[in-house]
């Protein structure tokens, strides 16, 4: 079943990534990957490693994590209750079938595109350092947010609510995406919302971004949003959580900014391959010129 | 002393007087009794039950209420935890839930002790005397399923739940109805409703599925597969995680582990039900529309034994067991399993004898087997193991065992799982090695040391059923044995394992367990349903919900060793702040899938007194239709407690 969820999301997702390259992209810069991708993505390794190994680490983390937040987690689910009270059944008051459908549409399928597209989007671009600093920030949303699951033990609205979470629950609405979530996901590990701050992780770079991908500013903002919004429509996170995830946003995409760049692993390579041991203390300038901004 | 009598009514003790003054000498000394165990359980807080007195430092009464996560647990006990909070709210105490996952729940109620009160289900049995491991003051210390609540009665329950263990007939009825009536007085627990289970089944590859035996391993045997569709393995599916990471069968802490347990291991005996026909039905019965699960329904049937004797005074059993069985061998690899029953396997094989029963006894009785200056009993069966007095191995394949307790109590006693004893034994490593790497004076923690919170893969048991591989948080695999006696003799009629494995998944729960068998996916869902799921409609003729007849009951469960919990007049009035009828009726969504109970043992067993219906003492909800009365609720708390601007202070 898993399987078969998988592939109807990776094909969709694949189906949605063509046509908004076309969109979005355009045929010219595209045309131009055909010779460039491989220096750009040779530029870009040290990023992508990054981001390999830090997922790696958050899914063995995911699973043996639960014996360090059970010895130092703090179990927070009555305290965000307490703040928020009810506020996430607000959404209720728009609850259709077609609403939910659209919304688990969201947080499923839109969610993945929303991720993968500004990937491939900045591979595009002449200059990397947007790529980089993207693959930087998505790096630093898992590791802030796997230190936060381990000390907040908390579940999410849908667990506490009873009344009211029938109509709008994805796991009542489409039983089948559960086993995604559950996979990319502990039910007790919810502050902060990772789909909220990824999502507008990438809305804020198609900010930085709008001279370049003018027309996928506007639409990523939408789409982040309504993804935002989902996770507290299906009743998977508090306001607290998203409240959260903006923050972590802002605060990696600003880190990201700052690192990038800094240190160029193939200044050094190139240094130790020319024999060069005199310490050089303008080193990392000169190369972040060379391959940076 | 003064300050205990200040809380205790001079001759009232709240609403439920006027209904039960005239029920004679009974409620008298239970009344006395209840004044006992309430000066017991104050005497070790006198400080706070002080500040009751000195209001200058009084603060609102906090409760926080232990219970299990709604969308990926039990959305019942959820349910049933926030109309009990809300109650709690309006009589001006601070109530919050704390929700926990299965485990963790468990591990906080059984091993830790750390809570004020939480709402659950209890495993209960058809027995009535699972209460004297539920209650008995000898289990005050014990970790484990033993008196999770620190119930002390020493006066009136205890010797009540000792009595009833000896006598038979008349004689056990009525004092199992005086015990009865004493623990509905004294509330230790109080009891909401018991609950049929729900599981969704395919029939088309495997059928003849026994809604008797779907709640423990045998519903997994005997069952008819489909000559003509692939029926290599029966694919079951289970919520918690953790019953894919520990086979330990001594695990307090993993609920719902029983299904493995009894397919891996075997016992002297397992209960049979013997459905009544339709014509003997009785008239209640008929009225329900379902089969009540009555104590009478219920024997205990040799299992691994092939017979027992009495003596004539009822108090010793002679134990033939069956010859030629074998722990399963997990050395072997591979190649063991190709090969099924043949000379190698069995050669190397652990046979089981009668030494391994009088080990287990002991071992439960005592899981440093005398290693340690204090014995450290296991976290479980020990209503079962306390009845047993000696076990003598008469030779390899008889046993004499004694009991302190009769027929009834004592054959309950031959269900826990037989353990291997032999120098190969998982139990007997753990042990030297634990004592070797130990300091002089070993004594570890009751309930919750390394043999008790072991993961215990692989699992040896003799059981129809043999581990084969896990994938922790994911599946557990297991494989038939071929040389099961079950199969390989034919002086019975007990089922035999059909499936060539069985493999148990992990799904995240209800809604997905459902679709998954509907898909086709799934031949059964192991974990009960939520109820809700009874509502969907699946289009599909081979699969249907069946409904399991269960002793297990939702209840409140009372920190009884802590303030304000420890009060026999707190737990009585805050009984009174759930509606049982509305429970069963609005958060059990099926029709007739629960019944309010005031009183948590079989049908069969239920006193007049503590009948819902018409019983004098039963604990009515103060309020209607899930709604309660405040004013009047408030009085029942204001009699023995204060109030100060609305909140209820101590």
């Amino acid at each position: 079943m898993l399987a078969q969820v998988l592939t109807r999301v990776a094909l969709v997702v694949a189906l949605a990534l063509a046509v908004s390259l076309v969109v979005f992209v355009g045929r010219e810069r595209l045309a131009s990957l055909r010779t460039e991708w491989q220096p750009r993505l040779r530029q870009s390794a040290p990023a992508f490693a990054l981001l390999v190994v830090i997922l790696g680490l958050n899914r063995i983390m995911r699973q043996d994590g639960y014996d360090i937040s059970q010895a130092y987690g703090i179990h927070m689910t009555e305290v965000f209750y307490s703040l928020e009270g009810d506020f996430v059944l607000l959404f209720r008051s728009i609850a259709t079938p077609e609403v939910t459908t659209f919304f688990s549409v969201a947080y499923v399928y839109v969610y993945a595109f929303v991720l993968i597209f500004p990937v491939v989007a900045y591979v595009a671009l002449s200059n990397t350092v947007v790529l980089r600093q993207l693959l930087t920030a998505y790096s630093l949303n898992y590791v802030i947010g796997l230190v936060f699951y381990l000390l907040v033990i908390a579940y999410g609205p849908r667990n506490v609510m009873i009344e009211g979470m029938d109509a709008t629950h994805l796991y009542y609405a489409s039983p089948e995406y559960i086993h995604l979530t559950t996979e990319v996901n502990q039910n007790r590990n919810v502050f902060p919302s990772l789909h909220t701050s990824l999502s507008a992780t990438v809305a804020i770079f198609a900010y930085m971004t709008r001279d370049q991908y003018r027309a996928w500013f506007p639409v990523a903002v939408g789409l982040a949003t309504s993804v935002i919004i989902s996770t507290m429509y299906l009743g998977i996170h508090w306001a607290i959580d998203v409240v959260a995830g903006l923050v972590l946003a802002v605060v990696c995409v600003v880190l990201a900014k700052r690192l990038v760049g800094r240190w160029s692993l193939s200044a050094v390579f190139e240094r130790v391959r020319a024999g060069d041991h005199t310490e050089s203390v303008s080193g990392p300038d000169r190369e972040q010129g060379e391959d940076g901004v | 002393m003064g300050v205990q009598r200040m809380s205790l009514p001079s001759d009232d003790v709240g609403a439920d007087a006027d209904a039960d003054a005239n029920t004679g000498y009974s409620r008298r000394s239970l009344l006395a009794a209840g004044a006992t165990g309430l000066s017991v359980a104050a005497s070790g807080c006198i400080d706070r039950v002080q500040s009751v007195v000195d209001s200058d430092t009084a603060e609102q009464v906090s409760l926080s209420i232990l219970s299990l996560p709604a969308a990926d647990g039990d959305r019942e006990t959820a349910e049933i935890a926030r109309h009990l909070e809300s109650n709690l709210d309006a009589v001006g105490i601070d109530a919050t839930i704390s929700t926990r996952s299965e485990s963790e729940f468990l591990e906080t109620i059984l091993i830790d002790h750390d809570f004020d009160l939480y709402v659950g289900r209890h495993p209960a049995d058809f027995d009535p005397d699972f209460l004297y491991e539920t209650l008995h003051s000898t289990y005050e210390y014990d970790q484990g399923w033993q008196n999770p609540f620190g119930f002390t009665d020493t006066l009136t329950i205890d010797r009540l739940l000792e009595r009833q263990r000896e006598e038979t007939g008349a004689d056990r009825e009525r004092t199992v109805a005086t015990l009865l009536e004493g623990i509905a007085q004294e509330k230790p627990f109080e009891p909401i409703c018991v609950a049929n289970e729900y599981r969704a089944v395919r029939t088309d590859r495997f059928d003849g599925w026994d809604e008797n035996y779907l709640t423990t391993g045998s519903g997994y045997l005997g069952l008819e597969s489909d000559a003509s569709s692939d029926t290599e393995q029966l694919h079951a599916l289970v919520t918690d995680q953790r019953l894919t990471q520990t086979f330990n069968p001594l695990s307090p802490t993993t609920h719902e582990q029983r299904v493995i347990v009894d397919l891996l291991y075997d016992s002297l005996a397992v209960p049979r039900w013997s459905v009544p026909e339709e014509t003997e039905a009785t008239d209640e019965e008929t009225q329900a529309g379902e089969e009540v699960i009555d104590a009478a329904n219920v024997s205990i049937e040799p299992w691994l034994a092939t017979d027992w004797e009495w003596d004539g005074e009822n108090r010793t059993m002679t134990v033939d067991i069956r010859e030629d069985c074998t722990f399963h061998d997990h050395t072997g690899g591979d190649d063991t399993d190709a090969d099924g029953s043949d000379d190698n396997g069995s050669e190397s094989a652990i046979p089981l004898t009668a030494e391994d029963v009088a080990f287990t006894y002991r071992f439960l009785a005592d899981t440093t087997y005398g290693r340690a200056a204090s014995a450290s009993p296991a976290p479980r069966y020990q209503g079962h193991v306390s009845a047993v007095d000696s076990v003598t191995v008469e030779d390899e394949y008889q046993l004499t065992i004694s009991f302190s307790t009769d027929r009834a109590v004592a054959e309950r006693a031959l269900t826990v799982p037989i353990l291997p004893s032999g120098s190969d034994s998982p139990w007997i490593s753990h042990l030297e090695s634990s004592v070797e790497s130990a300091d002089d004076d070993w004594s570890p923690t009751q309930g919750d040391w390394s043999i008790v919170t072991t993961d215990h893969a692989p699992p040896t048991g003799s059981g129809p059923y043999k581990y084969d591989s896990h994938d922790a948080g994911t599946s557990v695999t297991l494989t038939r044995v071929e040389d099961h006696f079950t199969l390989r003799d034919d002086d019975h009629d007990l089922p035999a394992p059909t499936a060539d494995e069985l493999h148990f998944e992990v799904d995240p729960g209800t809604s997905s367990s459902v679709e998954r068998v509907a898909n086709g996916d799934a031949d059964i869902t192991t974990t009960r349903l939520d109820t809700y799921a009874l509502e969907s409609t699946i289009d599909d003729d081979a699969v249907s919900f069946v409904e399991s007849p269960s002793w297990s009951f939702y209840h409140i469960g009372f920190n009884t060793r802590s303030m304000p919990c420890g009060n026999t007049h707190f737990r009585r009035a805050v009984s009174q702040l759930v509606d049982k009828q509305w429970v069963a009726e609005e958060v059990f969504a099926a029709e007739d899938s629960a019944r309010p109970v005031a009183t948590p043992v079989a049908e069969e067993w239920v006193p007049d007194s503590l009948a819902w219906d018409d019983g004098e003492l039963v604990t009515t909800f103060e309020g209607e239709d899930g709604d309660l009365n405040v004013d009047a609720a408030r009085e029942l708390f204001a009699s023995n407690f204060e109030y100060d601007d609305g909140a209820l202070v101590w």
